[in-house]
């Protein structure tokens, strides 16, 4: 009933006028920048951060700001996942797998209307998992002391080491490199300048903004450089543009245990959408078993990773806002934006600033309705989005993330060095280092440090107080579990490896 | 190999920024912790994962042709310079010069970039100054504008 009078107040907050225009903006601008191969939530969050300061919004409507540009973006990536084959953003990987195969029979229209409503009902169920489930773990996220922080936030990168599979070392390292990232500056309980180098605009720290542009925006422009395709038609959306029941109700169940796998996916802290999306597309694959066309144009192939994608950018924000620990990327990017308006994320937030959360709750609300209803009728308008050449996007792109820099501090030092963090990512990212996690470490490390450092003053120095509690003791257990997953895949691969080859 | 080599200057890096950490030194004890013993933790962290890369790089299959690399160079070049020139020369000095390169580079034709390099830099500044509030650098132009 609480919660219930708390969602209507945010209604209130979500449906003010200049509130109701941001959203639309922004499920606008997500779409469009979720759409643009390459170009990724977190580098629409990142594109639009500087603008909503410059715009002098409050915390709220820049966070229904930034909240409708992440939803937008799994939206808009799947538009030219269907039609060029070119996934959007990372999470829309999978929806190239069945939804290019449709296209390409000329059910376009259906596959992105269909699309669209997985998305929608995606979005929607990991809604209402918000409001259930957010209240309860801000109540719980109360009993975190410093200790048990420190130990969650170690749960959170060991989660991505685990989760992201394939190279845990390699993620481990770039969460690190962002952790120590965050230790430049003056060091904020004793004074002293850490790695400064004597530069007065670095005593501050790196800001925030030019680490996520530098990392994102700028080496996202070095890579385009090298897949810059020319030549690629996207497929023409022609015959029937709307699905019919019979399809809709064929995939119905399918959207629903997708939307609530990629809600729980969601709400683990370090994973994010690309995982949901994946795991819900296989495990529907093993189910349809022998009937199913999946990688030729099933259509439940399609619904599974759209309905996930958007259920776990739902549920990463649960996280987020209840214990100020990001569930993927572009949150910790909006953990970033809080912080830059004062707001710590985390179990006080509901107390202290109930419209800033059941704001951007019931904002999601309405950017769902907004986002479908503008995404059946203009695909074709988006879709005309993906003829704008590359020799015009990418300047464009280029001088907008100058501009968000610049409009920080006003210094050239600023903009060399997101140039350099920018090259520096690109490096990275060509050596195969996921850069979401260098962002969550670069996010985490200042509050890990301080978490840390407040426990250890509590215990005077004793280090028993870190694995003192239950909570940090289940926590550490959790920890231990998502460090072994790797170890156990690859014993697992081996052993059948071995099996085969006998 | 890339991996191999990256790792090894990483660990360079790390012990040079060891040797930096080590004379963090609060002159008062306000905690337990100090300014050293974090930093420290992460970057004996770092190394232990460098070493890991060093001895197992795993399987990297980038191939490094050299009209790419090239490109990559000159983008880069081209993205410092704009970073360099962006307050001596003005935004839309800047702007329209970067947009220019940027646009060749990316397989544009030189009269189109051109003009959308013009318009870019007039367009943006427009946008920004004076819709959106941001300041931004004049450059060149300060002279012809009256304060």
């Amino acid at each position: 009933m609480e919660t219930l009078n708390f969602l209507m107040q945010g209604f209130e907050v979500a449906t003010r006028p200049e509130n109701l225009m941001v959203a639309l903006f922004g499920a606008f601008v997500g779409t469009i920048v979720g759409l643009l191969p390459g170009l990724g939530p977190i580098n629409g969050v990142a594109l639009l951060l500087p603008l909503a300061f410059a715009l002098g919004l409050p915390p709220e409507t820049a966070l229904i700001l930034l909240a409708a540009v992440y939803l937008g973006c799994e939206y808009g990536g799947r538009i030219s996942a269907i039609l060029l084959n070119v996934p959007g953003d990372a999470a829309a990987v999978m929806t190239t797998l069945d939804g290019y195969p449709l296209a390409r029979q000329g059910k376009a229209g259906i596959a992105l209307s269909l699309s669209a409503v997985s998305s929608f009902i995606g979005s929607m169920i990991a809604t209402c998992g918000v409001v259930l489930f957010a209240p309860l773990l801000a109540k719980w996220a109360v009993a975190f002391g410093p200790a048990e922080y420190f130990v969650l936030m170690i749960f959170a990168i060991a989660c991505l080491g685990g989760m992201v599979g394939d190279k845990p070392v390699k993620t481990l390292m770039a969460a690190l490199i962002g952790l120590a990232l965050a230790t430049v500056g003056v060091d904020s309980t004793t004074g002293v300048y850490r790695f400064t180098f004597g530069s007065v605009s670095l005593s501050d720290g790196i800001q925030f903004i030019i680490v996520v542009i530098g990392f994102f925006s700028v080496s996202e422009v070095l890579l385009m450089l090298e897949n810059t395709h020319s030549g690629q038609k996207a497929v023409k959306t022609g015959g029937r543009l709307l699905f019919n029941f019979k399809e809709f109700s064929f995939t119905f169940w399918t959207m629903v245990r997708s939307a609530v796998a990629g809600f729980v996916i969601g709400v683990l802290p370090g994973a994010g959408a690309t995982i949901a999306s994946a795991m819900t597309y296989m495990s529907e694959k093993r189910l349809a078993g022998s009937s199913g066309k999946f990688g030729e144009g099933d259509l439940r192939g399609l619904a599974a990773p759209e309905a996930a994608n958007n259920a776990s950018a739902c549920g990463s924000l649960i996280p987020m806002l209840t214990l100020g620990v990001p569930g993927s990327g572009t949150t910790a990017v909006m953990i970033g934006a809080l912080t830059l308006y004062n707001i710590t994320p985390g179990p006080l937030l509901f107390e202290q600033q109930p419209d800033v959360v059941w704001g951007l709750i019931a904002s999601l609300f309405i950017g769902n309705v907004i986002l479908l209803v503008m995404n059946i009728p203009l695909v074709g308008l988006f879709a005309r989005m993906l003829s704008v050449p590359n020799w015009v996007l990418v300047p464009a792109i280029t001088a907008i993330s100058m501009v968000g820099v610049y409009a920080v501090h006003s210094t050239t030092f600023d903009l060399v060095l997101m140039i350099g963090l920018g090259v520096f990512g690109y490096i990275l990212r060509k050596l195969e280092f996921p850069l979401s996690a260098l962002i969550l470490g670069f996010v985490l490390g200042e509050l890990m440090e301080d978490n840390l450092r407040r426990a250890l003053s509590i215990s005077a120095g004793d280090l028993n107080i870190l694995w003192s509690s239950p909570i940090s003791l289940v926590l550490w257990a959790l920890t231990a579990l998502m460090l072994g997953m790797p170890a156990l895949r690859w014993w697992r691969a081996r052993r059948t490896a071995r099996v085969a080859n006998a | 190999m890339y991996v191999r080599l990256f790792a090894a200057l990483w660990l360079l890096f790390c012990a040079v920024l060891a040797v930096l950490a080590w004379g963090f030194q609060a002159p008062f004890a306000y905690d337990p912790v100090g300014p050293r013993a974090y930093p420290l933790l992460l970057l004996a962290l770092m190394a232990a994962g460098s070493m890991w890369l060093l001895v197992k790089p795993g399987l990297l299959d980038q191939k490094l042709d050299s009209s790419s690399a090239l490109r990559s160079v000159l983008c880069m070049l081209t993205l410092l310079a704009y970073a360099l020139l962006f307050e001596a020369l003005g935004f839309i000095i800047s702007t329209a010069l970067c947009t220019f390169t940027l646009g060749l580079l990316f397989t544009g034709r030189v009269l189109p970039c051109a003009i959308s390099g013009v318009l870019m830099g007039v367009l943006l500044y427009g946008l920004f100054d004076y819709l959106l509030d941001v300041p931004l650098p004049l450059g060149l132009f300060e002279a012809f504008v009256e304060s």
